[in-house]
């Protein structure tokens, strides 16, 4: 059957890092693919979920990423940072693409992200998770909303400004002293 | 940054998030592209909303989806060119490779180790088997017989798979006319318990009857009391104070159709108990005979075709 299937390079290389297991992709190898998967299914599904609030539209991002990867692993290189983040990321963009009813505005194949992560550990998933939710918890109330529901409800900051009342120029600064604060806390 | 008088922090960070209107994302996307220090600072920014991004409540996906994916994935199968296989690492020790269709090359794995991994790849975390669906990209044999018989298999499966869900239908209709009918049935049995119930105590002899008069009145006289609906044929007939009767006599009761020149039609013979009551329940009646008046006669043992005077008890 894998003869006559098409599989190739057939271990299951679990323990592989992201690099290797994209290569192994873009070789076709589907074990890689399942691995790769199992790997990030929850962050991306996750991320789609909060920003679509349909676990049957996420589903469709969560298919649509990953196939992303299959089709085109040369999408993403290792020197763009880490696979993790970068799905992250994307999952968002394309759930906010969805939310809008358009089409993707930009090939993710552009995304460079500078990232010290090695998210290929479930630990060091849970680490940065951790951290990252203790770091948003400590930001001004104000700042974490307007961060919020730029991200996450995809609000652009006129929208936003006009929905708090606030002008313009501090939601921008808001949502920039946001990102600031979160990237010192990884930083200190 | 060298183009921070136009393009700030707030910008890149609102690029980064697709949130500036087109002609902004346009106009911040041709610095990016020129000003490697923009790129560095969108990069920085770009780790930031990937951090953020983790912050997110987990949730696991359904274990359908990675099913779902793994067969979009061996739908479309990627052919591998020669070269690359060649280059690339040698993961499996005892890969061969095979020259498939089109010019590709697709490495074979070890059998054994394989087919046992295989299991876990297509079950995969959330414990769904599935394999089956690899069936489907199997190169089917040449030849019209060849062609033909796998389908056969699966016509005779569709078959079967009708007739399952066909008979599962009837079973559940069964099961729901069943129910229903036991309800019915639960309803008439308390239906029936009650008008037996009634019944008994209208006929019991035992049962303690009493005719109430005026205070002072003397003995009360015989007296009937016929409830009918002639629609249905229904006739319920109570007695007390009945005269006692003669051996080898018996009441009669009769029902004197409202119509002209119609004979009395015999309602039933009883006797009263000692205490002079009796009654005729439900005798068998024709339906639809309109009542103009009921009597009693005493008549000889066994009853009779035409009442004989006199009429002890009469009433309209």
């Amino acid at each position: 059957m894998y003869r006559e299937t098409g599989l190739v390079n057939s271990t299951i290389p679990s323990g592989q890092d992201d690099a290797t297991l994209l290569g192994l992709v873009d070789r076709g190898d589907e074990y890689a693919m399942a691995t790769l998967f199992d790997r990030y299914s929850k962050v991306v599904y996750s991320v789609a979920l909060r920003v679509l609030r349909d676990p049957s539209s996420a589903e469709d991002i969560l298919q649509e990423v990953f196939m992303q990867i299959w089709r085109n692993p040369a999408s993403f290189v290792a020197s763009r940072g880490s696979l993790g983040g970068w799905l992250a990321v994307v999952a968002r963009n394309r759930s906010i693409d969805a939310l809008r009813r358009k089409r993707p505005s930009e090939p993710v194949d552009d995304m460079v992200m500078a990232s010290n992560y090695n998210l290929a550990e479930e630990a060091e998933r849970n680490s940065l998770m951790e951290k990252a939710r203790a770091a948003i918890v400590l930001l001004p109330m104000e700042q974490r909303k307007t961060l919020e529901m730029a991200f996450f409800d995809g609000l652009t900051h006129s929208e936003i400004a006009e929905m708090t009342g606030d002008p313009l120029g501090t939601v921008k600064t808001r949502i920039r002293s946001a990102l600031t604060s979160l990237r010192k806390a990884f930083t200190a | 940054m060298s183009d921070e008088r136009r393009i700030t922090s707030e910008d890149l960070a609102l690029f980064a998030m697709q949130l500036l209107p087109k002609e902004e994302m346009a106009e911040v996307a041709a610095v990016v592209a020129s000003s490697p220090e923009v790129r560095r600072e969108l990069a920085e920014i770009q780790g930031d909303l990937a951090t953020y991004a983790h912050t997110v409540d987990m949730h696991s996906p359904p274990a359908v989806t990675r099913e779902r994916l793994m067969k979009q994935v061996a739908r479309e199968k990627k052919a591998i060119p020669i070269d690359r296989a060649m280059v690339a690492p040698a993961i499996q020790g005892t890969a061969q490779e095979t020259k498939g269709r089109g010019g590709s090359v697709f490495s074979e794995p070890a059998a054994a180790p394989v087919a046992d991994s295989s299991e876990a790849y297509y079950k995969g975390v959330g414990g769904i088997a599935d394999k089956d669906y690899l069936a489907e990209e199997e190169t089917a044999p040449r030849g019209v017989v060849a062609k033909v018989l796998p389908w056969i298999g699966w016509a005779v499966a569709a078959g079967l798979a009708v007739v399952t869900g066909n008979l599962y239908h009837e079973r559940d209709d069964l099961r729901t006319v069943a129910a229903t009918q036991a309800s019915t049935l639960d309803h008439v049995t308390a239906d029936a318990a009650a008008a037996r119930q009634v019944l008994d105590a209208m006929t019991d002899s035992s049962a303690m009857r009493v005719t109430l008069m005026p205070t002072g009145t003397a003995a009360p006289p015989p007296t009937g009391r016929a409830t009918y609906v002639a629609s249905k044929g229904t006739l319920i007939f109570l007695a007390s104070n009945l005269e006692p009767l003669q051996p080898a006599k018996t009441y009669e009761l009769w029902l004197i159709p409202a119509g002209v020149g119609q004979n009395p039609i015999p309602a039933g013979t009883f006797r009263p108990d000692a205490h002079g009551n009796a009654s005729v329940i439900m005798p068998p009646m024709p339906k639809g005979v309109e009542a103009k008046a009921f009597g009693v006669t005493v008549e000889d043992e066994g009853g009779s075709a035409t009442p004989t005077m006199p009429i002890v008890l009469a009433g309209e």
